[in-house]
């Protein structure tokens, strides 16, 4: 797993990519906290590399939506490959989460 | 159609980093049999869930143990047999996380046993001796 922060004005851009599983999923959490600490109340996460996710990620990615929720913030995802949209359709994530097919898409919504 | 079975055998321990381990064998394994790289993923999940359980509460001594992950492919059907020795547990009894739920009253957590139910097409549990017995099927495309 890679995972980049990039900030650009008002928004905030993780890029994750490769595998997120239940290996780094404490490695992703710890990157996804630091972003929020800094005070970012508008994330992308940028998922078009991202290749696997378990049940440890869907976790994180939920614990930073409650907390996005909680600030009044907005917590986007974009570009997600079709296996992972799957897993996020069947775990009920899907409707909890704003997903956008591109990054355009997800700046606009 | 092609009928002959072909199988496989991975030995892991119960450590979490065996699961990259595990994740480049179900890669060479799609490989081999030929399965396509959604379908390798979806059991590679089921598998990850399943070791991810065992190894964080199978297990109360520090001793290392050794988890047996048994494939096989016969036709159009996929057998996985995960076999441990850890505490008997039947995951099949868990209760499926209500995924209806909004985000802010979403409960965290729970979703690996759900996610290979929903994965395989049949997942039972078997205890046998001091070893738990979870065996899961799939039917897949030829």
């Amino acid at each position: 797993m890679n995972v980049k922060v990039e900030s650009s004005g008002d928004y905030t851009t993780i890029i994750v990519e490769g595998r997120l599983d239940t290996t780094n999923a404490g490695e992703f959490e710890k990157q996804m906290m630091a972003v929020l600490q800094d005070g970012c109340t508008r994330i992308i996460l940028d998922c078009t590399g991202l290749s696997y996710i378990s049940s440890s990620g869907l976790r994180i990615l939920l614990v930073v939506q409650k907390k996005m929720i909680a600030i009044k913030g907005q917590f986007s995802l974009c570009c997600l490959h079709p296996g992972i949209k799957e897993i996020f359709d069947i775990s009920g994530f899907s409707t909890i989460f704003s997903i956008f097919p591109d990054k355009e898409a997800a700046l606009n919504g | 159609m092609d009928k002959e079975a072909v199988r496989d055998v991975l030995f892991v321990t119960n450590h979490i980093d065996e699961l990259i381990r595990v994740a480049a064998f179900m890669e060479e394994l799609g490989e081999k049999w030929g399965l396509s790289v959604s379908l390798v993923m979806s059991l590679n999940l089921a598998v990850e869930e399943a070791l991810t359980n065992i190894i964080a509460y199978g297990y109360d001594d520090e001793s290392s143990h050794t988890i047996e992950i048994r494939l096989e492919k016969s036709g159009n059907e996929l057998f996985i047999n995960v076999i441990d020795d850890g505490h008997e547990y039947d995951p099949t009894l868990k209760a499926d996380p209500d995924i209806t739920q909004s985000a802010e009253t979403r409960k965290v957590g729970g979703l690996g046993i759900f996610l290979i139910k929903k994965i395989m097409d049949t997942v039972e549990y078997q205890r046998t001796g001091n070893k738990n017995y979870l065996n899961l099927t799939k039917n897949i495309e030829s």
